[in-house]
This record gives structure tokens, C-alpha cells and sequence, in this order.
């Protein structure tokens, strides 16, 4: 179970991380097949300039300080860059105005510009509209699925 | 068709709001409350009273000293704080039914509920409205025409989903165009029948802003907004999601920024950590609460 402005990375063949109910905020599975390593960070805010002791305190909360540590677990564990499968969901908006409450674009707009600074790619994403996502990732297999409150579930 | 009739038909039945939370909601914000008379009609009621001293001594109020009574808890906390307290624990006996139109989990409409009231709360004092009692009470209560409409809204599931993603709506404007009648709507009928305070049943029926009349009333715009960040910060999303309106005005009425939002959410996280006693009032090793129904 990874909460919110959480994150867990694990090498246990038998163990499937989940981070129920996103809503703005955004959910990143990393995964590397080779050394079956893999990890979820959930976080809510984009960016840790808003409050940097709180982010010393919860560095999982924002993307610019919650993703780096997710890599660098994953490689502690023995995981390699280029081999990484990388998927993300969440970062859903209330409807309408598209200069207001727009919280949940902003976490992917982070999450993508840190992505591009450091040659990450994403290779599958569900990402934007009004849905509540849960995301699972299982560490024997890598395959992650995403559970759409209310509908079906669907892997990435 | 219409299923107004049959919604309409199905309040007939609906226990009544339990006395003690009643009498706390009317004595909300009024400044010289006999709230030992309060204290008098609490003591009675075990489930509220073991409640109440529950909640005084969790992480939500860190006091220093261990509360044993309703009289140390309202020298302790203060009566606002009190009643806000009473009013939840009494509020629990309407919570205990599941909502699967709108939740999965059966505890998902009071954890939400719990959730907005938390954020009203807090909004309350980050905004310095002086109601801040008023603010989490009406959080807490907003949704409560789900609690009966969920059954209708399970079975039109689907047709409801249809006009949410086929056309963009709300989901409440998609329940009311299905089903003839809203959870607001409802919620406000309720709040009519348990004769709650005007301004209550005035949040409860207005907090989507979907009527003019909404915008006359800070405590509806508050709380709609509350409800708005509560979404934002996931957790207990229902199948609802986030397919609510936004009316940023309510930001400018407010004077609030995007950024300010953040910083909100930000404060939220930790409240809603300590705040964790109120989500197992309902459901926890005893069920308690559930036995005294009605």
C-alpha cells in the first residue's frame, strides 16, 4: 500500500504495490524486468518550492523531490536506467475552466519536464480527464493495471 | 420516467437524525450556548459519549491530558470545538448504510464526508471566517442525500455514466437529468424534514452551484470548494471521480490563487492524518455505532 505522498519500492517476487484513489495527484510505476525491481511513487504537487521544510519532511509530496528518490531506490535494488519500463496515471481535473483548478495538469507537466531533463520516457500513461484511478504494480512480472473507480479494470 | 415519486416516496422511511446531533447543529456559532444543558442530554447517550472521548484524546485535538468526562472535555476543547465533536459522533448513525451507487467501499461516503469536513474546517481558518464550527458541520453533511439516492443511482449506473462521458456533464446535473432529481436536491429535502437550520439546508441543497441563489451564501461557496480540494487529494474518490463543475469566481471571491490551493492541500495531508479516529468511528472492532440504529 503506498499513501499519499508515499512511496515503496520492492525485489519480493510475491509482492503487488497498489496507491488507491488518485485523483490530482499522479501515480508513477518504474520497473526493470532484468533485475525484477520495481517501485510506486504517489505524488500530489508539483513543485517543492511551495514549502521546501515540508518537503524535507515529505520529499514523496512533490514531483521534483519524490521522483529522483524513486529512481535512486530502484537502483539501490539493483535496477538500471535503460532497462526501466516507466507508466503513469492519475493527475484528473475537475470539468470546465481550463486556467483554474488545474492542479492535476500541473503534476503531469512536473512529472514531464523531469522526465525530459533526464532522458526518461514514458511508456505508457492514463493520464487527465474526471476518473479516479487506482494503480498496481506487481513485482514478479512487472505488469501494472489500473482500476478505474466504478468501470473495469485495464492493464498499461 | 421518472423516478421522482419513488425517490420522494422512499424519505417516508427515513429514521430520524439523532436528537442530540439536532440540538447541537441549533446551537452552532451562537455565542452564549448553554452547553452544559447540552452536556446533560449527551451524558445519556453512551455510543455519543464513548465517541466524544474518543475523538477529545486522538492525535486530532493532541491534548496533553487524558479526558474521562464530557464536562473535562468541554473545559478542555471549548464549545465550538465540543459540538463539532457531537455533532460527528451523532452524525455516524446515518452514515452506516453502504452507498454502492456511489462508493465501493462501505465506508466510502463517511470517510468523503469526513474528509470535506476536515477541509471546510480548514479553509475556515485559512479564509478567517469566523464559523468555523458551522463550516465543518456542513462539510460533514452536504452529501447526505446520497445516502438514499445511491440505491437509485446503482441502478441507473450506467445510463448515468453514458451522459457523464458522452456529453461532459456533472455528475450530479447526469442524476439529475436520469433520475429526475439530484443528491443536492434530495439532501436539502432531508435537511427539510429533520428540520435542520435554514443555512444548513441551504449548503446542503446549493454546495454544486448550480443555482444562482448559490453565490449568496459564502458557507455554500466554502464548502463546495472544500468538497472540490477533497477531490484533488483523491483518497476515497467515489465512482463519481472528479466529474464535478469548476467555477473558478469562487477562487476570486475568496481571494485565492492556484498556488494558495496547493499550500491547502499541503496543510490538508497532515490533518487528515491526525483526523484518522473520525474515519473509524463507523465499522471499527465493535460496530457499535451500527447497533443503535435509528
Amino acid at each position: 500500500m503506498v499513501g499519499v505522498a508515499d512511496m515503496k519500492v520492492s525485489n519480493q517476487q510475491g509482492e503487488v504495490l497498489v496507491t488507491h484513489a488518485l485523483g490530482s495527484c499522479i501515480g508513477v510505476a518504474i520497473y526493470d524486468p532484468a533485475a525484477k525491481v520495481g517501485g510506486i511513487l504517489h505524488f500530489m504537487l508539483p513543485d517543492s518550492t511551495l514549502d521546501p521544510l515540508k518537503a524535507q519532511e515529505q520529499p514523496h509530496m512533490f514531483a521534483d523531490t519524490g521522483l529522483p528518490l524513486l529512481f535512486r531506490e530502484c537502483y539501490r535494488l539493483g535496477a538500471q536506467k535503460s532497462r526501466l519500463r516507466v507508466k503513469v496515471a492519475g493527475g484528473s481535473q475537475v470539468l470546465g475552466n481550463r486556467e483554474f483548478f488545474q492542479i492535476g495538469r500541473r503534476n503531469y507537466a512536473a512529472l514531464r519536464k523531469i522526465f525530459l531533463k533526464n532522458n526518461v520516457l514514458i511508456d505508457n500513461e492514463d493520464v487527465g480527464g474526471t476518473k479516479a484511478r487506482t494503480l498496481f504494480l506487481e513485482i514478479a512480472t512487472g505488469n501494472v493495471w489500473i482500476k478505474v473507480m466504478g468501470q473495469n479494470t485495464i492493464e498499461l | 420516467m421518472s423516478l421522482v415519486p419513488q425517490v420522494l416516496k422512499s424519505l417516508k422511511t427515513l429514521p430520524p437524525f439523532p436528537l442530540v446531533a439536532q440540538r447541537a447543529l441549533l446551537l452552532l456559532n451562537k455565542s452564549e450556548v448553554s452547553i452544559q444543558e447540552l452536556v446533560d442530554i449527551v451524558k445519556f447517550d453512551p455510543a455519543i459519549t464513548a465517541n466524544v472521548l474518543r475523538i477529545s484524546n486522538s492525535a486530532f485535538f493532541g491534548l496533553r491530558r487524558e479526558i474521562h468526562s464530557l464536562h473535562q472535555a468541554l473545559l478542555l476543547l471549548g464549545t465550538q470545538e465540543l459540538l463539532k465533536v457531537i455533532i460527528a459522533s451523532g452524525a455516524t448513525r446515518l452514515f452506516c448504510r453502504a452507498t454502492p451507487g456511489y462508493f465501493l467501499d462501505r465506508l466510502g461516503l463517511w470517510r468523503h464526508s469526513v474528509s470535506v469536513a476536515l477541509m471546510a474546517d480548514l479553509l475556515a481558518r485559512e479564509l478567517d471566517h469566523p464559523e468555523r464550527a458551522t463550516a465543518f458541520t456542513a462539510g460533514l453533511l452536504h452529501d447526505i442525500g446520497k445516502v438514499v439516492l445511491s440505491l437509485y443511482v446503482d441502478q441507473k449506473f450506467t445510463e448515468i455514466m453514458e451522459v457523464v462521458d458522452g456529453r461532459g456533464l456533472s455528475f450530479q446535473a447526469a442524476e439529475k437529468e436520469v433520475l429526475g432529481i439530484d443528491h443536492a436536491q434530495l439532501g436539502g429535502e432531508m435537511a427539510r424534514l429533520w428540520d435542520f437550520p435554514d443555512r444548513l439546508r441551504l449548503v446542503i441543497k446549493l454546495h454544486h452551484l448550480d443555482k444562482p441563489e448559490a453565490f449568496a451564501d459564502d458557507m455554500v461557496l466554502l464548502v463546495y470548494l472544500a468538497d472540490l480540494l477533497v477531490l484533488m487529494f483523491g483518497q476515497d474518490l467515489g465512482t463519481d471521480g472528479l466529474a464535478y463543475d469548476g467555477y473558478p469566481e469562487v477562487l476570486r471571491l475568496f481571494h485565492l490563487r492556484e498556488r494558495d490551493l496547493e499550500k491547502i492541500l499541503l496543510n490538508f495531508g497532515s490533518a487528515w492524518q491526525e483526523a484518522q479516529v473520525f474515519f473509524g468511528l463507523i465499522g471499527g472492532d465493535d460496530g457499535l455505532q451500527c447497533a443503535h440504529r435509528g
